[in-house]
């Protein structure tokens, strides 16, 4: 099977469809149009459904009536597109529907602008709509991972009937690179004895998030607990690279991981012991990747396209136990490759602390 | 070039089929000529990876580059210059431009039809065949019949530039130009040239159909990991 030249974006929409998503509801925002513009195309092709809303509120309370009803539906925007779904989104995590939300990250707060951030973390992470509910959190740093994300991400998002978000940022929707799609596979989305589908004489099955009576909430909740603690053990998601030896370590995602692991390549090539942990998925975040490389890494830097927001879960993991440095660019500006290994070298070997 | 250099040379194409590389190159090389030359970046679709944020540079080598200045630059509005206006009108300039991916971007063309110097442009439409929609002749001629439909204007001649971005090899692009000849036949338009990485261009040359310009580009977009 030929490569093809994809956008980040594009690949999102692809990738969606070869996961067996044939519903799509979302609003334009830049810098992400590019996929619902693809699927405008594709999902026809496929007999989906492609449907602009009349805003992002519209578009995640029909995630929500097509997943209640048993549907793998996406949907997606930006900064200030996400906000306006957090309602959507917290709801979505108590009536244990499951959903894909992709945020291609811009420049925040509030209108901000369209260059390339990260400064959704928080948000993404930490919850952003109201009560005790967990999304999870896939973070991919190439247009091909793009495409094999996209599937697991409809996967966990079954798995444990809980809404996923997909988060880039606007270079990695925008940049082309070749990706091999492979066969395309015929997807059995796995049944779903709970959707509103009709009684059919059986139990009646009621898509909720309400709960009136204390009691009974509180058992929701420790019940939802006790699924995000499974997937806390169970979904950690990373990649290491020239971590043997690293005595500092770099850790970053996405796009900042790209830049990241340029740089570890350049410190390498100079003799420092540098490497580099991408979390790929940013809830839960990848604690285990930490405990093997504790004892011989001095110290680590966490880069990102904010002013430091995976840092704090980073210094969560280290507890201590070695200095977590942070470099950041914030504001849709970039932490090129050129000032990360300055900020290597200042570190490096304890000087500039 | 191809059909002869005239005044205009207009890049069109779908989203992400290189006409911004090409479009720069293109106007290097009219400059290269001693062409007072000017581009215009005429990208109001898309706010990544334009022209607009190489211009400096661009300036240096000598070009003339159009685009929104100041605040509006990194806007994400389709504000058009005047100055394009005055390209159009100087018979003593040639103007290169780079329009939008897709129908949404030829859209804003159609704008400058009344102004184009009649039987003194070329209007070029930039194929890679590695891209999704233009994959083979069908998806081809389907996006140039939209393109022109938006912009109202013919197409004169298909660019061959099937890449893989940093995964291309010479044969990558040969493959891709027997689509775009393909598809060149059934339009009864000809292939006006081909256009590949500098490293490539001159394996390609012996690959390719004798006569067929191949044009070395020089890559100006980068990602932030190049940037050391």
């Amino acid at each position: 099977m030929a490569k093809i030249l994809m956008k980040g974006n594009e690949a999102i929409g692809e990738g969606a469809v070869r996961a067996g998503c044939r519903y799509f509801f979302g609003y334009p925002i830049t810098p992400q149009s590019e996929l619902p513009h693809y699927l405008a195309k594709r999902l026809p092709e496929v007999g989906g459904v492609y449907l602009q809303s009349e805003s992002e509120t519209g578009a995640i309370n029909m995630v929500y009536g097509a997943a209640g009803a048993g549907a793998r539906v996406m949907t997606s925007s930006s900064g200030p597109g996400i906000s306006l779904m957090q309602e959507g989104i917290s709801y979505l995590a108590g009536a244990e529907l499951p959903c894909v939300i992709v945020n291609m990250i811009r420049g925040g707060p509030g209108l901000g602008n369209i260059a390339p951030a990260q400064s959704d973390y928080f948000q993404a992470t930490k919850g952003g709509g109201h009560g005790d509910y967990r999304v999870i959190v896939l973070a991919p740093a190439s247009v091909q991972e793009i495409i094999d994300l996209m599937r697991v991400a409809f996967d966990l998002a079954d798995r444990y009937r809980n809404p996923v978000m997909v988060a880039g940022d606007g270079i990695l929707g925008q940049m082309m690179e070749p990706v091999e799609l492979g066969e395309e596979e015929e997807i059995q989305i796995p049944p779903r004895p709970w959707a509103a589908t009709g009684r059919m004489g059986g139990e009646k099955k009621l898509i909720n998030s309400l709960y009136i009576v204390p009691e009974e909430l509180e058992q929701h909740n420790l019940k939802l607990a006790r699924k995000y603690a499974l997937i806390t053990e169970r979904e950690q998601r990373w990649e290491e690279y020239r971590l043997g030896g690293a005595k500092l370590v770099l850790v970053a995602f996405g796009t900042a991981a790209r830049i990241c692991k340029a740089v570890v390549d350049r410190c390498r090539e100079e003799g420092l012991a540098v490497g580099l942990i991408r979390p790929i998925t940013l809830w839960p975040f990848p604690q285990k990747a930490f405990e093997p490389v504790i004892e011989e890494a001095e110290r680590f830097l966490v880069v990102e396209m904010n002013l430091g927001q995976m840092v704090e879960d980073v210094r969560l993991t280290v507890n201590g136990r070695r200095p977590v440095h942070f470099y950041g660019r914030c504001g849709g500006m970039l932490p090129v490759a050129a000032d990360v290994v300055r900020e290597v070298k200042k570190l490096y070997g304890g000087e500039g602390q | 070039m191809g059909t002869g250099i005239r005044r205009i040379t207009i890049f069109t194409g779908h989203l992400g089929s290189g006409k911004t590389e090409l479009a720069i190159n293109f106007a290097l090389s009219l400059k290269e000529r001693g062409l007072p030359t000017s581009l215009i970046d005429l990208d109001v679709v898309n706010p990544y990876f334009r022209t607009r944020l190489v211009r400096e540079k661009l300036e240096q080598l000598g070009l003339t580059v159009i685009c929104p200045r100041g605040e509006w630059m990194r806007a994400d509005l389709p504000a058009l210059p005047p100055a394009i206006r005055g390209v159009l009108e100087d018979p003593g300039r040639y103007g290169v431009f780079d329009v939008g991916g897709d129908e949404v971007g030829a859209t804003v063309l159609g704008r400058f039809k009344p102004l184009l110097p009649a039987k003194d442009y070329h209007l070029w439409f930039v194929v890679n065949a590695c891209r999704p929609f233009t994959r083979d002749k069908e998806g081809i001629i389907n996006m140039l019949e939209s393109i022109e439909k938006a912009c109202r204007l013919k197409v004169t001649g298909l660019v061959s530039n099937t890449n893989l971005g940093a995964a291309t090899g010479w044969q990558t692009i040969v493959a891709g130009h027997r689509v775009v000849q393909d598809a060149a036949r059934v339009l009864n338009l000809p292939v006006v040239m081909a256009a590949a990485r500098g490293d490539l261009a001159e394996e390609l040359r012996a690959h390719l159909p004798p006569g067929l310009p191949v044009l070395p580009l020089n890559l100006f977009m980068q990602t932030p990991w190049q940037d050391f």
